[in-house]
């Protein structure tokens, strides 16, 4: 890899300490095994039907023009949307806007490497889905020869980080009051055999992207965004290999799921009205306040003018 | 042509050497030596540059720093802001909107110090190419060692066992500070003491600046 | 009303609120922003903090490597130390290779660091000539709103304080590396860097000294790069930084000082108490 001269770097033959320990390469089966509990839960408690909670909030970069926090446990997900700009580096007339995403892993944000600086090839698949899912979601004849630039950055992987993202850009280009056809939800499975973990962690997407050799068994990702008031789904992405009724089934699971966090966008996108009108109408009074006080100058001045 | 400054060596900086018009195809250039460090500058502009980097408010500086060899590194990005935050404060940029002026830094020889005689050879350079300025800038470096003595114009010698170094540049007009960076760590007394001091050394080199632009100017002669 | 007159006369409105001796956000002139601290929120990380000044977030994640020390100094290790601006921290920076800003903001914070003497390289060396420690410091800000060195400086600082380092055998013959990560060793730090940013505001012939600017008032005084940045550590400076902007006269330089030092004894006991708190939910 060629030397980034615009960054510090470290030794060129430095290694994670991970490689060096006890329990770093483990076979297939064990980390299968591990994933799952003698009572059938998951490692952190959940049934394989259940998803994670989630937390998300709007407002969280000062200097965007919309912005939104979202976090699924241990993974945590922030977007910024700016303002609409004109589209650089372009002659011809566009008639729909464009919308430029970009996903990006924190160094720090993966369990078992440190991720580059440079983007490598699951940023830039992640920010094509990303792009391919709100594309339907948002009214772009409306802002035709423009562009919204989305950013994604991912400060923790714990799995499920598309279906995050894609939450976290619904709700940060609903905080920029872009204007959509309806609000963006988004929910991913991992399938390995003939198990569906909802909303999978890190080691369970691990042990489905694996592909054994000599076995043909159901395995892989799948992530799918869906506009609830359409009943549309924007964006599907499958990873891995599975038979066609797997996917049609893990499709209906993901519809229900999606349909699920609606709500909780709802509550958050009203609250945000909610608190917009009230700062709104604080700083109306306030101005009034002011120009009354101006006002009453003025009818002084007025007063002393004519006084000579 | 070139002058020396014989007078100034038994001062407390080291001899300094200049010569304008160095480059030829330049609009403005100087070489400046101060004991061993030298630094090569050329300045050229004000200029037509891209739309994207044209400001309608004032002249868009940009400054390019180039090491004798190796690669390009964070730490030259570093010099180059210094060298381009204290031009920008100098320059008259609001006289000429809508165009670039480029300074391109080149390192001749490096026995220490060779950022200060780097921002003095840019202040130099900037008078030969005639950009109007607000004021003239001159850096003045000192070290402070374990036991807390100040050395201006340190050479690399003692810069190798100095506690904490200094550089600072100062405005020519009333002397107040420009631009300060420091390396190591000290008291607020002993920096109290050192800003003084360079302050003090300040006049020597504008000084030298005048008599240098005295000797290359038939009409002030 | 007054957002607009912000927009169509950004210096003016400025200028107005300096003359009635009150900043934009109702901040006095030396007064700092709140500090909000948390540890150890990011688990993928070795030791991580984020730090939340004002609007400004900065978060740190260190990560631990190991490599075979350089040829020149065999006994010593690696810090490698970067600040990213991504381009959602505010609408300046775009996607792509750091910006220059980026490069010169990392180079101050290694710079601050290194001079403050806190971390001893030779700690990180586990074996000389053989094996050593690499610490991959990583500090992300995610909302870019002015001072952005005494937010880097505050998230490293306490991250590095929360490490703790693996345990590691290693075998001369058979050069064979065996790391036990149960078995931890604290990172010894000395002192606490703190690194204060004011911006120089020039009005009516006299300069003004705004303490932790806000990326509004920075823009005002001169731009990011124009701010000063005292650094303390023990009681000792370990970094005065100021690149161009309006000038600075003594009796400024003597407000500044004062005000960092303040700052720090703050700054440190935030840290401290943080680092206190995590120790003992551990």
């Amino acid at each position: 890899m060629p030397l980034d001269y615009r960054r510090f770097n470290g030794p060129e033959d430095s290694v994670s300490y991970k490689i060096y320990t006890k329990d770093y390469i483990k076979p297939y089966e064990e980390r299968y095994n591990e994933l799952l509990d003698e009572n059938g839960l998951r490692k952190d408690g959940r049934a394989l039907n259940e998803a994670r909670s989630m937390f998300a909030r709007t407002d969280m970069v000062s200097q965007a023009k919309g912005s939104s926090y979202v976090e699924f446990k241990k993974t945590k997900v922030v977007c910024s949307v700016f303002d609409p700009r004109e589209i650089p580096h372009q002659n011809e007339f566009s008639q729909l806007g464009q919308i430029f995403c970009e996903v990006k892993f924190a160094p720090f944000s993966c369990p078992r490497k440190r991720r580059p600086h440079a983007p490598d090839n699951e940023e830039r698949a992640l920010s094509v889905a990303l792009r391919q899912a709100l594309e339907p979601t948002v009214c772009r004849h409306l802002f035709p020869n423009y562009q919204i630039d989305v950013f994604i950055y991912i400060l923790e992987h714990d799995g499920s980080c598309l279906a995050a993202a894609i939450n976290a850009a619904g709700l940060a280009l609903a905080d920029a009051a872009v204007p959509m056809y309806d609000i963006i939800t988004s929910c991913s499975l991992a399938v390995i055999g003939d198990k569906v973990f909802v909303d999978p962690t890190e080691a369970e997407e691990h042990v489905a992207k694996t592909s054994l050799e000599d076995s043909n068994i159901n395995h892989g990702i799948v992530t799918m965004s869906f506009l609830s008031e359409l009943k549309q789904i924007s964006d599907f992405t499958q990873v891995g290999s599975m038979d066609v009724e797997c996917i049609t089934k893990a499709m209906e699971v993901l519809e229900v799921e999606c349909e699920k966090l609606v709500p909780n966008f709802q509550r958050i996108m009203v609250m945000n009205v909610i608190h917009n009108f009230e700062q709104r109408k604080r700083l109306d009074d306030e101005a009034k306040e002011r120009e009354e006080a101006l006002n009453k100058k003025m009818e002084e001045w007025k007063q002393l003018m004519s006084a000579g | 042509m070139v002058t020396d400054n014989a007078d100034l060596t038994d001062f407390k900086l080291k001899p300094m050497k200049c010569e304008f018009n160095y480059l030829s195809k330049s609009d403005g250039s100087a070489i400046l030596s101060q004991g061993e460090t030298v630094a090569l500058v050329s300045v050229n502009g004000p200029q037509d540059i891209k739309m994207q980097s044209q400001s309608i408010e004032k002249s868009t500086l940009e400054v390019i720093f180039s090491p004798k060899g190796g690669k390009p590194s964070v730490g030259d990005r570093y010099k180059e802001n210094v060298i381009r935050q204290t031009s920008e404060t100098a320059i008259l940029g609001c006289l000429y909107p809508r165009t670039g002026i480029t300074v391109t830094i080149q390192e001749l020889e490096d026995f220490g110090g060779l950022l200060s005689c780097s921002v003095n050879c840019v202040c130099l350079a900037l008078l030969n190419s005639g950009v109007a300025m607000r004021c003239v800038f001159a850096a003045v470096m000192c070290a402070i060692d374990d036991s807390g003595n100040i050395t201006l114009d340190p050479g690399a010698a003692q810069l190798e066992t100095a506690r904490a170094v200094m550089n600072f540049v100062f405005d020519g007009r009333d002397r107040s500070l420009i631009t300060g960076f420091t390396e190591g760590n000290f008291s607020e007394d002993a920096y109290r003491e050192a800003l003084e001091r360079c302050r003090a050394a300040s006049e020597l080199v504008f000084t030298f600046y005048r008599d240098i632009v005295k000797k290359y100017s038939n009409v002030i002669g | 009303m007054a957002e607009v007159y912000k927009l169509i006369h950004p210096v003016k409105h400025f200028n107005d609120y300096i003359s009635l001796n009150i900043r934009p956000d109702g901040r006095v002139f030396n007064e700092h922003r709140n500090i909000k601290l948390n540890v150890n929120s990011i688990k993928t990380a070795e030791a991580s903090a984020v730090v939340k000044c004002g609007n400004t977030t900065v978060i740190c994640g260190i990560q631990l490597e190991l490599a075979t020390p350089k040829a020149e100094q065999p006994d010593i290790g690696f810090l490698v130390t970067n600040v990213e601006l991504p381009p959602l921290c505010s609408s300046k920076s775009k996607p792509g290779p750091p910006s220059d800003h980026a490069q010169v903001t990392s180079k101050i914070v290694s710079d601050i660091l290194i001079n403050s003497k806190c971390i001893d390289l030779k700690d990180l060396c586990i074996v000389p000539d053989k094996l050593a420690w690499v610490l991959y410091c990583d500090m992300v800000c995610i909302d870019n709103d002015g001072s952005l060195v005494d937010a880097c400086i505050m998230t490293l600082i306490t991250s590095l304080k929360t490490l703790s380092l693996p345990s590691v055998t290693y075998d001369a013959e058979t050069e064979d590396i065996k790391v036990d990560p149960s078995v931890r060793k604290k990172l010894n730090v000395s002192g606490t860097p703190v690194a204060t940013s004011f911006a120089v505001y020039k009005h009516n012939q006299s300069n003004i000294i705004l303490a932790d600017p806000t990326a509004y008032e920075e823009e005002m005084c001169g731009g990011s790069g124009a701010s000063l940045i005292v650094c303390y550590n023990n009681g000792l400076l370990c970094g005065t930084h100021k690149f161009g902007g309006s000038n600075l006269s003594a009796d400024c330089q003597d407000v500044t000082l004062k005000t960092a030092k303040e700052k720090s004894a703050i700054v440190e006991n935030v840290i401290n108490v943080c680092k206190q708190d995590y120790e003992s939910n551990k």
